[in-house]
C-alpha cells in the first residue's frame, strides 16, 4: 500500500509538473490533427474533442484553456478529461494551443485554435452500422450514441433474429418528431416487416400490397397526424469497372406511398409509370411533401434494368412537392420546385428544417443515390425566397450525403466519405440565422484515431431527443416471433 | 521355443529366479518346468516392451502428423492462416469479446497467425494436441491401461480440421483451426480446480463462476467443463449420493440459465445459437452440422468418459489388443476423414505462389499435377479397356466410360485459370496454354464453392478489374470475416488506383500484424506516387490490363464467364498488348471463330509479331479450313503437317464417342488445339 501510494506521489508530481515549454519559436500554422476540429463551432453538450497531433515531433505538450480552465495534455493524442471539458465548455470559447519538440530538441508553438461553444444539440443521435458492401449483408446494427459522452448503445441487430442461411436485413430507421416512443425500421427477408413503435408498443406489418410495388423504404412520419409518407422502390446496383467511383445505385421503378398508422392501411402518393418518384420529406407543419422525381421512359421487360444503366448519366432528379391536407388525406397537385435538370445536375435527400425556412438537398451529376457518387455535395434552398445556393462550406471532394436537422435547427448531422472515399463517417456542422454553416467536425471519438481504425460505416444518421426505451431483446422476441400484418390498399384523394 | 536354450536366456533367469533355483533345477521336470516359466517371462518382455512402446505412439502419430502437415499440407495450413487475420489492435480485440466465446476466438486467431510458417504453425497446434492428449488422462485418471481412449478426441479434433477441405474458403470464423482444440483445454480447467475444493458449497460457487466467467471467454466449451467437472463429482462416490445430485442439478440450470441471464448483455446472435457459440460455422447448415460434429464429439467425450473413467479399473494386465485397435481406428479415422483432393491441393499451391506472383511456380504446380498422373491415367484408361472389352451396346460402353471418369486426371477450372494466368504474364500463354491439359472437373465438396470466394479476388486485380477485386473483397470480409488476404488485396486495389487515404486504412491494419508488416510499409510508399507505384510488382503487369472504359458491370458471381465478357464484348479503345493477348487466348478458349478472327487482328496489330504462337496458328489452320474460307496464312510447316497428322488419326482412328476417344486423342494430340477444339467442349465453369 506504501508502495501504491508513493508511486501515485510521484506520478501525480510529474503530472502537475508538466510544464508548458518556454522558449519556442512559432510556426505560422495550426497543427494537422486529426479529426480537424481546428476553429470549430460545436454544442455546449458535446462530448470531449479528443484528437491526434499528425505532426512529426519527439515530445507534444498540448495547452486547452477556457477562461479560468487550463488543461496540459502530453502526447499526440489528446484525450480531454470529461470533467475538465464541462469545465472549460462552461467559457465559451475554448483556445488549444500545441507545442511540439522536433529532433533537435526544439519547442514549436503553433498558431493556436478555438472551440467555440454554441447551442445544444440533441443529446442522442442514431445510425446504422454496416460494412462497405455491394450485395451481401451479414451483422448491421442500429446503434444510438449519447452526445454527450461517448457511450454506444445497440438499438437492434439483425444478427439476433438472422439464421446461417436466412439473412435479415434492416434499414431506414426513424422517428416522429425526434421521440423514440414512435419510430421505424424495416427488416427485410427472414421475418421481414416494418417494425413501427407505436406509442411505445410494438408492431410489424407489411406494407407491400397488390396496387403498390413492393414494402415501404425511404420515410418521412408525418410531423401531426398518424401518417408517414414512403417511398416504394425497386433497387439495382452495378460495380464501376473502372472508376474512384466504385458503384452505381438505381431504382428501376419507384413510386411514393402513404402508410395510414391508424388503419394500417396503404394508399398512393405519386406511382406515374413514367416517373421515379423517391424521398419524401414533410415540411414541419405536414402540409407539404417534397420529393424528386425523374421521368424515364424507356422500355420495361428484361432489358430496362441493364438499358438503365446505361443511360445513367441522364437521370437527372428534380425537385417537386405536392401540397396535403391532413385532416382530409386529400393531395394537392405537383409543382416543381427545382428543375435541376437544367443545370445538367440531380437532387436528392431533400430535408426540410424544422422552422421551415430551409431544405438542405443533396445535388450531384446524375443517378438517386449520392452516397455512391463522389461528386455528390450539398445544396440549400432558402424555402422564403426561393433561392438557392452550394452549401461550400460544408462540400468536401468526397461525397456527401444522408443528413439530418437537429430538433432546434441549429445543427445538421450529416454522412460524408471525406475521410478516404469509402467508408462513410458523421459530420457536424451549426447554422446561423442567415443560413451559414460552420466548419464541420467529426462525431467525437474517445479514442481519436476510432474514424481511422473503424471498417464499417455510419449510414442513416437521425438525432434524437431521447434514448430508444425499447430493448434490443424485446425487439428481437417481437421481430422473430410476430407474423407481420398485412396492409390494406386504399384509394389516394385529391387533386 | 528355441531361445531357452539361448545363454542370455539363462542369465536372465538366474537374475530373476536366483541361483538356489539354478542349482536345485537337476531333473528333466524341473529343466521342462523352467522351460514353461522361462517362455512366460519372454512373453511378458516382449509384452512390456510392446507396452513400453506403445506410449509412444502418441508422440509417433504427433511426429508423422506434423510431417504430413508440414511438408504435404502447407499449402492448407497457408490458406487458413491467409484466410484468417490477427491485430494487435484495440478495435480487435474488443470486436473479439462482442460474442460468447471471445476470448477463445482471439487466442485461436492470434495462433493462427503463425501458420505463416506452416511447420510453426503446425507444430504449435500438434503441441496442443499432445497437451490434450496427456491433461486428459490426468484430469479424468484414466487408468493406464486405458489410456490410448484419450487419443479419440484429439483424433476428433484432426479430424474436424483436417476433413474442411473447401469449408476453408467459407468459414465464418478467423479461429477454426486453433479454437476448438484449446476450447477442449479450457473445458479440463474446472475439471483440475473442482479437484481441489472440499465442501458441496466450494465446488457449487467454483462451478458458478466458473460457468459464469466461462461462457463469455469460451463459449460453449464452458459449458462442457462445467458438465465434465459436475460429472466427475457425481461419480465420486466418497460423497453423499443427495450431494452429488445437487451438484450435477446445480451445474445443469447453470448450463441452462447462464446463457439466459448472458443474453440480455449481447446483441450478436440468437439466444437459440448460445449453447453452439466458440463452434465453427458456415452459411451452410447441413455443412455447419458436418462441420462441427467431430469437435462436439471430442467434447462430447468429456463428460461420457469422467463417468465412464471411475468405472474403468487399473489391473496389472495390460491389454495389447484393446490398446493397439484404438490406436489403429484412430488413426484409420483420421486418415479416412482427411480430406486429400490432389486437386484440392494443387489449386491451393497454385494461389499461393499467385499471392507472390511467382508465375513460373504456378505453372509448375500446374505441370506436376498433370505429371503426377500419368502413370495413374494409364492404369485407369487400361483397366477401362479391359472392361470394354467385347461390350457393344454402345450405352453400357458409355456408362463404364462415365464409371471410370473420375479415375484420370482433369483440372478444374480455377487450376486452368491460374496457369493461364501465369503464363500470360510471362508472355508464354499463346505458346503453351493448349499445350497442358484441360478440362473442368468439380470441385470434391460438399457444395461447390464459386470461384469467385476461391480466387475471385486475385483474377480480378491480375486483369486490370481492380474494382471487381474490390467489391469481392467488400463481400468476401461480409460473408466470411477478414482476413490478411482481403486486407492484402484492398491494399493493392487503393494502391494501384491511387487512393491513399483508402490505402492507408488497410495498411495500417496490416502494419499491426506479425507477418505482413514489412509488406504493409513497403505499398505505403507507393500509395500516393504513381511512378514508383507503375515499376513495383505486381503493380507494373496489372496496369496494362487497365486499358478499358469504365464501364458498369455485375459478375453474377461467375468469374470465368466475366472474365470472358470483359475481354471479348468491350473493345478498348488504346489496347495494350497485354490485353490483346489476354483477349485473343479468352477467344481461343470459348471456340468462337469468328471472335477468334476478330481479336487475332487486334492481337497482330499490337504485339508486332513476325511469327504467331504455335497454338494460334494451329486454330488459324483448323478455322480457316472448317470455314473454308481459303485465307492464306502464314503458318509452319509444321503446323500443317501435324494439322495433316491429326485428320489421318481421324480417319483411321474413327470415334465413337468422345469420352471414349479423348484419352488415346489425348496421348497423340493432346499438345495441340485441334485436340483442345474436338474434346474440351461444355467445360463448366462455377
Amino acid at each position: 500500500m506504501k508502495h501504491f501510494i508513493t508511486i501515485v506521489a510521484i506520478l501525480g508530481i510529474m503530472t502537475s509538473c508538466t510544464q508548458i515549454p518556454t522558449s519556442t519559436s512559432p510556426v505560422d500554422a495550426v497543427p494537422s490533427i486529426f479529426p480537424d476540429y481546428t476553429d470549430v463551432v460545436i454544442p455546449s453538450n458535446i462530448a470531449p474533442l479528443n484528437f491526434r497531433i499528425e505532426e512529426k515531433g519527439e515530445k507534444y505538450v498540448t495547452v486547452v484553456t477556457g477562461r479560468s480552465e487550463k488543461v496540459i495534455i502530453t502526447g499526440s493524442k489528446v484525450v480531454i478529461p470529461k470533467g475538465k471539458w464541462e469545465k472549460l465548455k462552461r467559457t465559451g470559447l475554448i483556445e488549444v494551443q500545441v507545442y511540439i519538440m522536433d529532433q533537435n530538441k526544439s519547442w514549436h508553438s503553433y498558431t493556436p485554435f478555438t472551440f467555440t461553444v454554441s447551442d445544444e444539440i440533441d443529446p442522442y443521435i442514431s445510425y446504422r452500422i454496416i460494412p462497405v458492401a455491394v450485395e451481401s449483408y451479414q451483422e448491421l446494427s442500429i446503434k444510438e450514441r449519447n452526445l454527450t459522452n461517448f457511450k454506444e448503445n445497440t438499438i437492434f441487430s439483425n444478427t439476433m433474429v438472422q439464421t446461417n442461411e436466412n439473412g435479415t436485413c434492416i434499414n431506414c430507421h426513424y422517428y416522429k418528431n425526434y421521440t423514440t416512443d414512435n419510430m421505424l425500421f424495416h427488416v427485410r427477408h427472414y421475418k421481414g416487416g416494418t417494425v413501427l413503435v407505436l406509442d411505445g408498443q410494438l408492431h410489424k406489418v407489411n406494407m407491400k400490397t397488390d396496387s403498390t410495388l413492393s414494402a415501404g423504404v425511404f420515410p418521412a412520419w408525418h410531423p401531426t397526424h398518424d401518417y408517414i409518407a414512403l417511398s416504394n422502390n425497386r433497387t439495382h446496383q452495378s460495380v464501376h469497372s473502372a472508376s474512384h467511383d466504385k458503384l452505381e445505385v438505381l431504382d428501376d421503378i419507384s413510386d411514393l406511398i402513404l402508410y395510414d398508422i391508424k388503419n394500417n392501411a396503404v394508399s398512393i402518393i405519386e406511382n406515374d409509370s413514367c416517373e421515379l418518384e423517391n424521398y419524401p420529406a414533410w415540411t414541419p407543419d405536414g402540409k407539404k411533401l417534397y420529393y424528386v422525381s425523374y421521368k424515364y421512359e424507356g422500355g420495361y421487360g428484361e432489358k430496362r434494368k441493364n438499358e438503365m444503366f446505361l443511360a445513367r448519366k441522364e437521370f437527372h432528379f428534380n425537385l417537386y412537392s405536392k401540397s396535403f391536407d391532413p385532416d382530409t388525406r386529400t393531395w394537392g397537385p405537383t409543382k416543381m420546385e427545382f428543375d435541376a435538370a437544367a443545370l445538367d445536375s440531380s437532387i436528392t435527400w431533400p430535408r426540410v428544417s424544422p422552422d421551415g425556412k430551409r431544405l438542405l438537398a443533396c445535388i450531384s451529376t446524375h443517378g438517386v443515390f449520392p452516397l455512391d457518387q463522389i461528386v455528390s455535395d450539398f445544396i440549400m434552398f432558402n424555402l422564403e425566397d426561393g433561392s438557392y445556393r452550394h452549401v461550400d462550406e460544408l462540400n468536401s471532394p468526397f461525397a456527401e450525403s444522408y443528413h439530418s436537422w437537429s430538433s432546434n435547427g441549429k445543427w445538421i448531422m450529416f454522412s460524408t466519405r471525406r475521410e478516404d472515399g469509402v467508408h462513410t463517417r458523421l459530420y457536424f456542422s451549426h447554422i446561423d440565422e442567415n443560413g451559414h454553416f460552420s466548419k464541420p467536425f467529426a462525431l467525437p471519438q474517445e479514442d481519436p484515431d476510432f474514424n481511422r481504425e473503424f471498417l464499417y460505416a455510419f449510414n442513416i444518421p437521425e438525432f434524437m431527443k431521447e434514448p430508444v426505451h425499447i430493448t434490443p431483446r424485446q425487439f428481437a422476441s417481437f421481430i422473430s416471433s410476430t407474423e407481420a400484418t398485412r396492409s390494406k390498399y386504399e384509394s389516394k384523394k385529391g387533386e | 521355443m528355441t531361445v531357452c536354450e539361448n545363454s542370455s536366456f539363462h542369465a536372465f533367469y538366474n537374475e530373476k529366479r536366483g541361483k538356489n533355483a539354478i542349482f536345485g533345477a537337476i531333473s528333466y521336470m524341473h529343466a521342462r518346468a523352467n522351460i514353461r516359466y522361462m517362455t512366460k517371462v519372454t512373453t511378458n518382455k516382449s509384452i512390456r516392451l510392446s507396452e513400453q512402446l506403445l506410449k509412444y505412439i502418441p508422440i509417433l502419430f504427433a511426429v508423422i502428423l506434423w510431417c504430413v502437415l508440414s511438408f504435404r499440407e502447407q499449402f492448407f495450413l497457408k490458406k487458413v492462416e491467409d484466410l484468417s487475420v490477427f491485430l494487435f489492435d484495440k478495435l480487435f480485440i474488443m470486436d473479439s469479446f462482442k460474442t460468447p466465446g471471445g476470448f477463445l476466438g482471439l487466442a485461436g486467431s492470434f495462433l493462427t497467425q503463425f501458420l505463416f510458417i506452416p511447420w510453426l504453425g503446425a507444430l504449435i497446434w500438434i503441441a496442443l494436441l499432445l497437451l490434450s492428449y496427456y491433461l486428459t488422462i490426468r484430469t479424468l485418471r484414466i487408468p493406464e491401461r486405458y489410456r490410448p481412449i484419450a487419443l479419440i478426441p484429439v483424433a476428433l479434433l484432426v479430424i474436424g480440421n483436417m476433413s474442411l477441405g473447401y469449408g476453408v474458403f467459407i468459414m465464418r470464423e478467423q479461429d477454426h483451426f486453433f479454437a476448438p482444440v484449446l476450447g477442449y483445454l479450457a473445458a479440463l480447467i474446472p475439471l483440475f480446480a473442482i479437484k481441489r475444493t472440499q465442501t458441496v458449497a466450494s465446488k457449487l460457487i467454483l462451478l458458478t463462476i466458473w460457468t459464469a466467467i466461462g461462457f463469455p471467454l469460451f463459449g460453449t466449451f464452458a459449458f462442457i467443463g462445467t458438465l465434465t467437472a459436475a460429472c466427475t463429482t457425481f461419480m465420486d462416490q466418497e460423497m453423499l449420493r443427495s450431494k452429488r445430485l445437487t451438484i450435477l442439478a446445480v451445474s445443469l440450470a447453470l448450463i441452462i440459465f447462464i446463457p439466459l441471464i448472458a443474453y440480455s448483455f449481447y446483441t450478436s446472435y440468437r439466444l437459440v445459437d448460445s449453447w453452439h457459440m466458440g463452434l465453427p460455422s458456415i452459411s451452410d447448415d447441413q455443412w455447419t452440422f458436418a462441420i462441427r460434429t467431430p469437435f462436439q464429439l471430442a467434447l462430447l467425450f468429456l463428460p461420457v468418459m469422467a463417468i465412464a473413467s471411475r468405472r474403468l479399473k487399473e489391473t496389472d494386465s495390460k491389454n495389447i489388443i484393446f490398446q493397439t485397435s484404438v490406436y489403429v481406428i484412430s488413426a484409420t479415422a483420421v486418415w479416412g476423414f482427411w480430406f486429400k483432393d490432389d486437386n484440392f491441393r494443387t489449386e491451393l499451391a497454385m494461389s499461393e505462389a499467385v499471392d507472390r506472383f511467382e508465375w513460373q511456380e504456378v505453372v509448375d504446380f500446374y505441370r506436376k499435377a498433370v505429371d503426377a498422373h500419368v502413370k495413374s491415367d494409364d492404369k485407369a484408361y487400361d483397366d477401362r479397356t479391359a472392361k470394354l472389352k467385347g461390350v457393344k451396346d454402345q450405352d453400357t460402353r458409355n456408362s463404364i466410360i462415365d464409371s471410370f471418369s473420375d479415375r484420370f486426371f482433369e483440372p478444374t477450372r480455377t487450376m486452368v485459370l491460374y496457369r493461364d494466368l501465369a503464363l500470360l504474364k510471362m508472355n508464354r500463354a499463346l505458346d503453351e496454354a493448349f499445350t497442358m491439359k484441360d478440362g473442368s472437373r468439380m470441385q470434391k465438396s460438399r457444395t461447390i464453392i464459386p470461384m469467385v470466394w476461391q480466387s475471385g479476388k486475385q483474377f480480378y486485380l491480375q486483369y486490370g478489374l481492380v474494382n471487381m477485386c474490390y467489391r469481392w473483397c467488400l463481400e468476401d470480409v461480409i460473408e466470411h470475416n477478414w482476413s490478411y488476404s482481403t486486407l492484402k488485396y484492398m491494399v493493392m486495389h487503393s494502391v494501384i488506383m491511387q487512393e491513399p487515404e483508402l490505402a492507408d486504412k488497410y495498411i495500417n491494419k496490416l502494419r499491426k500484424t506479425l507477418f505482413y508488416r514489412k509488406w504493409a510499409r513497403q505499398q505505403d510508399a507507393l500509395k500516393s506516387d504513381r511512378e514508383k507505384m507503375s515499376a513495383a510488382e505486381p503493380y507494373n503487369s496489372i496496369l496494362p490490363y487497365m486499358c478499358f472504359d469504365n464501364h458498369m458491370s455485375n459478375d453474377m458471381m461467375k468469374t470465368e464467364t466475366y472474365l470472358i465478357n470483359h475481354f471479348l464484348e468491350k473493345e478498348p479503345v488504346s489496347a495494350t498488348p497485354e490485353y490483346d493477348r489476354a483477349a485473343l487466348l479468352f477467344a481461343m478458349h470459348i471456340q468462337d471463330i469468328p471472335l477468334f478472327w476478330e481479336r487475332l487482328f487486334y492481337y497482330i496489330n499490337s504485339n508486332n509479331l513476325k511469327v504467331l504462337p504455335r497454338s494460334v496458328q494451329e486454330a488459324a489452320l483448323l478455322y480457316s479450313t472448317l470455314e473454308k474460307d481459303g485465307r492464306q496464312l502464314p503458318l509452319d510447316d509444321k503446323v500443317r503437317e501435324s494439322y495433316n497428322e491429326f485428320n489421318r488419326y481421324v480417319q483411321n482412328h474413327p470415334i465413337r464417342s468422345m469420352k471414349e476417344s479423348e484419352y488415346p486423342y489425348c496421348q497423340k494430340f493432346g499438345k495441340t488445339f485441334y485436340y483442345f477444339y474436338y474434346f474440351m467442349r461444355d467445360l463448366k465453369t462455377y
